[in-house]
């Protein structure tokens, strides 16, 4: 807001500035209003429970003007999907009335659960907007319930593939299409019950969106959408104009893709900050995988998307705009641009990780200004087999690492990061749920990174089987890596998990496994922490022996780390 | 509980304003603003009562209950400035309050602060004993006593305050919890104690631990207060009780209140809402949308067959808390908020707010960046001479070079022209906050009246009305201290609840009247203390839940004790509930998650007439304004609102003046007094 930026900034324009504002306040209540449809409409406890769903209005021509506010990955992966569809039907072709849908990540999708729906607004038969939604649906088929199976090999393993394809015709439904769909997922009723709360929330788009071009005409509207689009981008031109200008570089790692267990994934990111623009180059990330951690470019757009928007503020209304100054560079028959047909389900974990190594390669240039990374892992499990009741049950539980240090403070202990966004389940819920015992929720001590500024702790946690056979499945991250620190701040450590059976054997979890635990067996896991910030031993004494006082940093390492003793004193 | 010789006050203490109401005998109403001493807010009482007895003619010991409410409990949060308090887990459990959920609230934000209150109680203070409660309630490691007077001892030589107990499964079997309090307050006779059992008996550790937490840091503040506020009641002659404001709706005795401070959250706006509920019903309008803006923020309520919606749980200063709540929805965006121009060139209003201090640039207390209320003042909205019953004059000069040379000019449009600008973005911002409230608990805003209260509420409300097609805005007679109004007319009532995790299929009615008949007597030893007339209080039950598999619950009143099948209407409601709060119901089996009893007395029910109606001779004057929906000034009527008369009828472009608001009647509406004194604003057909 300096006035330079003011200066340089200021479009020319027919719309009053005022309008403009009014407008895009209107657009993101759609949005939001759309969502809020799929989630009072919907049937799975994904969508209504777990709210993973989004809503975005697009221009005819396919660019972004306006989200729901909801999970990140999923509103940067509508931009390709509404693209792919606005490619196979060119607006000449659409009717009002009509819906189009896709999942398949080889042709504008990202996974297979996550389904895309599009609704052209027509306004005196001309198409004014196209409103589309994300909904991850809890079933589309495929070797495992759920569809996001950790061992798949290729992706007819995962579900049903749809390319773009029109649902509705004219407000009539595509019967044979229907048909076919409802024979190839696990719950029929929920799936289309879910697929249509997302056409409602098409329908309402339509309705409002009338009335807003009722309120200033089809010509304005369209002189709007140009503004918006070009104000975000205006923002976000100057606001990259203000990072460090030049090319960085950052290496990281996934721990494995699930099939080969010893072997680690290697990312690679060069990027570019030049002439108010920023590139993305991907070389010499590793070939794609056997496993599920292949992420298609629309993932990782997703991702180089997530990085700009977090680091050009806030402030920004978020709309394609903010975009045009992005691009990226994904070599061909990597993890990050795979062919057809590798498997793809688990890209969540690759997203966070890309997102992650962006951003700590520009953090390296501007370590005033971006902190040091988060642990990056979001540790996923899932506890199968028979409740109190004799009645199956599944329960999930996601547990985050730390957050990063910054050159003002500590990193946030226990919460999740970057693209990624979910709750822990209650010791209390799970127990309730599960023939299992939580005997310690906890925040691990030494965990976060050391530095002038300490990386956030990770979580440990500890449960107990009461009876009978659990099996679990045990996706993990950073076990084999650290979160990396920044300006002589260290790594945050490692995560680590083991089961420790009742007959007194203890096995370490390679990050990846589906395993069975019996009545007494132990699990304990502990997630990583965040990275640290500066270097340790300038970090303010104060704030060290309130660390050990709190038990967030251990006497030992205060002294061998912080050169600190437990009173203030100097270790040295 | 009403004497016909009693006199009821209410007095809202808030940051800028005390507002002071009186309901005389005779059913008169008399109110006015005093400005609040921030050094000391109970000050402020001590100032309503010379106020009631040298203004008014009202001595103290006329007062049959003094109702009040106080910001102090948020405040303490919002300012951390709660007390040192200690807290006493599970072993295994101590650090639940700082892992919390791990969800973000702002995504995209580059330096996330933290979600959890980990301010509380830092990790030293956070303590462990050996103890272990089922799920089903069997005790399965006993309590190591000698461990809990230890870590008491330990926190005693921290210098808590107060001391929160929190035990996993605790609402299944409270024993541990009891024990443990038992024995520190053996031991430390004076120490304040809040356990999780009688806090929030409810599962999910997090948020049980977090709401004990709360209760305890503020517990000994409220604690200080409110005992100093009786003392001086007592001191100068006031016979009746104290009863404070609760954030449910209801209000109670100030003895009971800080046994459980926690309960005092967020009642501000409760009793702002109570007093638009109690307008609207006396206006016979069941579907309502209160609109309540102040300096800084807006706080919008639905209002649904003339019954409040309560939410299980609400947030402060965005930290969970599970309390029983009024359904407020706070946006902000209020007169206080700062109008800038981005990099891009578009005009942006708020979220930085002037607040009250230093406040608009038309203040003249050093405020230098434009807000809406100077904007409003260019537009010829406020009246400069005659603001806040002239008890303060605005500078319209400073407000109108504020707005030219930091909007205007930059934008190269007139200063009106950026006037209206500001208003219109700012209108749109609470236009879509209504808009969302409503259509998130399944209420359509175009059938509803909007109800606008606070200082700057009336002079938005007819173009925000405007946006979202509301046809009816209906503007009380004293809307700037509706409410203190609300303290009058909140009936009497304590709340008990406990967790009943239990399916209804199979269930045995027997089973739930058992913990039906264990709370409602809990809530008559309550009720008991208060001075209220037994036979006039009424008792409901509720329960809450939730299809099973689902993690959120709703409210579900029973119906009549008589019905036949009590169980099979409590799932038929619960199913018509569900699909008027969430837009779908379905047919498959729900659980009870707790059982809840409330005792309730209400008391007259709506607060009297306003004492001010048609005290003033007609004097209608002119001014030039710019409407908000037209560029072109016009002349609007200005009417001073005393001067109106039941059955007075005006049409817009019009300004209606009042000491404690100003209104704007757009030009193709009109307004009229109707028979309880309020000015029912509706759109001109043909």
């Amino acid at each position: 807001m300096s006035g330079n930026d003011n200066a340089a900034g200021v479009a020319s324009t027919v719309v009053d500035p005022f309008t403009i504002e009014i407008v895009r306040y209107k657009l993101e209540g759609i949005a939001n209003e759309m969502c809020t449809t799929m989630l009072r409409s919907a049937f799975s406890s994904i969508v209504k429970e777990g709210r993973d769903a989004s809503a975005s209005l697009f221009t005819p021509q396919g660019d972004a003007l306006a989200q729901s506010s909801s999970i990140p990955i999923h509103l940067a992966t509508l931009i390709p999907a509404v693209g792919q569809i606005l490619k196979t039907y060119p607006l000449h072709t659409m009717q009002q009335g009509d819906v189009y849908i896709l999942n398949d990540p080889y042709c504008g999708g990202t996974h297979l659960p996550d389904i895309a729906a599009a609704v052209p607004v027509f306004h005196r038969g001309r198409i004014i907007a196209i409103g589309a939604t994300m909904v991850h649906h809890q079933d589309v088929g495929g070797m495992t319930a759920g569809s996001v199976p950790p061992n798949a090999t290729e992706i007819f393993q995962e579900g049903i593939r749809i390319p773009p394809v029109r649902l509705m015709e004219a407000g009539r439904p595509n019967e044979t299409l229907v048909a076919m769909l409802r024979q190839n997922v696990r719950v029929p009723d929920m799936f289309m019950g879910d697929l249509n709360a997302q056409i409602a929330a098409g329908n309402l788009c339509a309705r409002r969106l009338r009335d807003v071009v009722e309120s200033c005409g089809d010509n304005l509207l369209a002189a709007i959408y140009g503004e918006l689009l070009t104000r975000s981008e205006t923002l976000t031109r100057q606001a990259l104009g203000r990072l460090p200008q030049g090319t960085f570089r950052h290496v990281d790692f996934l721990d494995n893709d699930g099939i080969e267990l010893d072997r680690r994934v290697r990312i690679e990111v060069a990027v570019t900050i030049r002439d108010n623009a920023i590139h993305f180059d991907l070389s010499g990330t590793d070939a794609q995988l056997r496993g599920p951690f292949n992420c298609v470019p629309s993932g990782i757009h997703a991702a180089g998307y997530y990085t700009v928007r977090a680091l050009t503020g806030s402030q920004i209304p978020t709309n394609a705009g903010c975009f045009r100054p992005v691009s990226l560079h994904l070599p061909k028959h990597t993890l990050v641009n795979p062919e057809e047909p590798a498997p793809v389900n688990s890209r969540t974990a690759t997203v966070i990780r890309v997102a992650g190594t962006m951003i700590h390669a520009i953090a390296k240039a501007a370590p005033e200004r971006v902190p040091a990374a988060a642990s990056g892992e979001l540790l996923v499990m899932a506890f199968g087999g028979n409740g109190y009741d004799d009645k199956r049950i599944v329960v999930g539980d996601m547990i985050a690492g730390g957050g990063g240090a910054s050159a003002r403070r500590d990193g946030v202990d226990s919460l999740d990061c970057y693209t990624s966004n979910s709750m822990n389940l209650s010791a209390e819920a799970l127990e309730l749920e599960a023939p299992l015992r939580a005997h310690r929720f906890a925040l691990r001590p030494d965990s976060g990174g050391p530095g002038k500024f300490r990386g956030g702790l990770g979580v440990l946690r500890e449960y107990e089987v009461l009876e009978g056979e659990i099996s679990l499945t045990h996706r993990g991250e950073r076990h084999y890596t650290g979160a990396p620190g920044l300006a002589g701040g260290h790594c945050g450590a490692m995560a680590h998990s083991l089961i420790r059976r009742r007959g007194g054997g203890t096995e370490t979890i390679p990050s990846k496994i589906v395993t069975s635990l019996h009545k007494g067996d132990r699990l304990v896991v502990e997630t990583a922490g965040g990275g640290g910030h500066g270097d340790p031993r300038q970090r303010d004494r104060v704030a060290t022996v309130q660390d050990v006082r709190n038990g967030k940093v251990t006497a030992a390492a205060a002294r061998e780390i912080y050169g600190i003793t437990a009173n203030g004193g100097s270790a040295e | 509980m009403q004497n016909s010789n009693d006199v009821e006050v209410g007095v809202d203490i808030g940051g800028t304003f005390t507002d002071v109401v009186c309901r005389l005998p005779d059913g008169r109403l008399r109110a006015v603003k005093l400005p609040t001493t921030h050094a000391d807010p109970s000050r402020a009482v001590g100032q309503a009562l010379t106020h009631l007895a040298e203004v008014w003619q009202v001595p103290a010991a006329r007062i049959a209950h003094f109702s009040h409410g106080t910001t102090l409990a948020t405040n303490a949060v919002l300012e951390r400035k709660g007390a040192r308090i200690g807290l006493i887990t599970t072993e295994g459990f101590r650090d639940v309050l700082e892992i919390g959920r791990q969800f973000r609230r702002s995504p995209y934000e580059l330096e996330p602060a933290a979600e959890a209150p980990t301010f509380l109680i830092p990790g030293a203070l956070r303590k462990e004993v050996r103890e272990r409660v089922s799920r089903t309630g069997e005790i399965v490691v006993p309590l190591n006593e000698d461990a809990v007077l230890a870590r008491a001892r330990e926190l005693v030589a921290e210098g808590a305050e107060a001391i929160a107990i929190c035990f996993v499964f605790s609402f299944m079997n409270p024993a541990h919890e009891l024990r443990a309090r038992a024995l520190i307050h053996e031991a430390f006779p004076a120490m304040l104690t809040s356990i999780s059992y009688e806090v929030d008996p409810a599962f999910r550790e997090y948020e049980r631990t977090c709401i004990t937490a709360f209760d305890a840091y503020v517990k000994p503040i409220l604690d200080r207060y409110l005992t100093g506020m009786e003392d001086d009641l007592r001191k100068c002659g006031v016979g009746g009780p104290l009863l404070v404001m609760l954030s449910r709706g209801g209000k109670c005795s100030a003895r009971i209140a800080r046994q459980r401070p926690v309960r005092l959250f967020l009642s501000g706006p409760a009793a702002g809402v109570i007093g638009g509920c109690a307008v609207g019903n006396a206006a016979v309008i069941g579907d309502l949308i209160t609109f309540d803006m102040g300096g800084t923020s807006c706080d919008v309520a639905l209002v649904v067959g003339g019954k409040l919606m309560v939410s299980a749980e609400g947030e402060i200063g965005g930290f969970p808390v599970r309390v029983p709540l009024i359904d407020v929805h706070t946006i902000g965006a209020g007169g206080g908020s700062i109008a800038w121009i981005d990099g891009a060139g578009t005009l942006r209003v708020g979220p930085r707010s002037a607040g009250s201090e230093p406040g608009p640039v038309c203040y003249g207390r050093g405020g230098t960046e434009p807000t809406v209320t100077d904007a409003s003042l260019v537009l010829g909205y406020l009246d400069p001479e005659n603001f806040a019953g002239g008890s303060m004059r605005l500078d319209p000069a400073a407000a109108r070079q504020a707005v030219a040379e930091k909007i205007a000019r930059p934008l190269g449009l007139s200063v009106e022209e950026a006037a209206r600008g500001i208003h219109r973005v700012v209108n749109a911002q609470m236009a879509e906050a209504v808009r969302s409230v409503s259509v998130y608990r399944g209420a359509d805003p175009r059938r509803a009246t909007l109800l606008p209260l606070g200082g700057a509420g009336p002079l938005h409300a007819v173009a925000v009305a405007a946006e979202l097609q509301i046809e009816r805005v209906l503007v009380p007679p004293r809307p700037g201290v509706l409410s203190a109004c609300g303290l009058l007319v909140a009936p009497v009532e304590h709340e008990r609840s406990a967790a009943f995790l239990r399916a209804l299929d199979g269930l045995a009615l027997a089973d739930v009247d058992r913990v039906l008949e264990t709370l409602d007597a809990e809530c008559m030893t309550l009720m008991a203390a208060e001075a209220v007339d037994r036979d006039a209080i009424q008792v409901l039950h509720f329960a809450d839940m939730c299809y099973v598999g689902q993690s959120y619950h709703l409210e579900v009143p029973f119906a009549d004790k008589h019905e036949a099948d009590p169980l099979a209407r409590l799932y038929a409601d619960f199913c018509t509930l569900h699909d008027r709060v969430y837009g779908h119901a379905m047919k498959g089996p729900a659980n009870i998650v707790n059982l809840r009893a409330v005792h309730r007395a209400q008391g007259l029910p709506d607060f009297g007439r306003s004492e001010e109606s048609a005290m003033k001779a007609a004097s209608v004057r002119h001014r030039m304004i710019v409407p908000v929906a037209a560029g072109a000034p016009v002349q609007a009527t200005i009417y001073d609102r005393w001067a109106l008369r039941r059955g007075d009828s005006l049409d817009g472009p019009a300004i209606v003046e009042q000491s404690d608001t100003t209104t704007i009647v757009a030009g193709g509406w009109r307004a009229t007094v109707d028979a309880s004194g309020n000015l029912m604003i509706e759109v001109k057909h043909g």
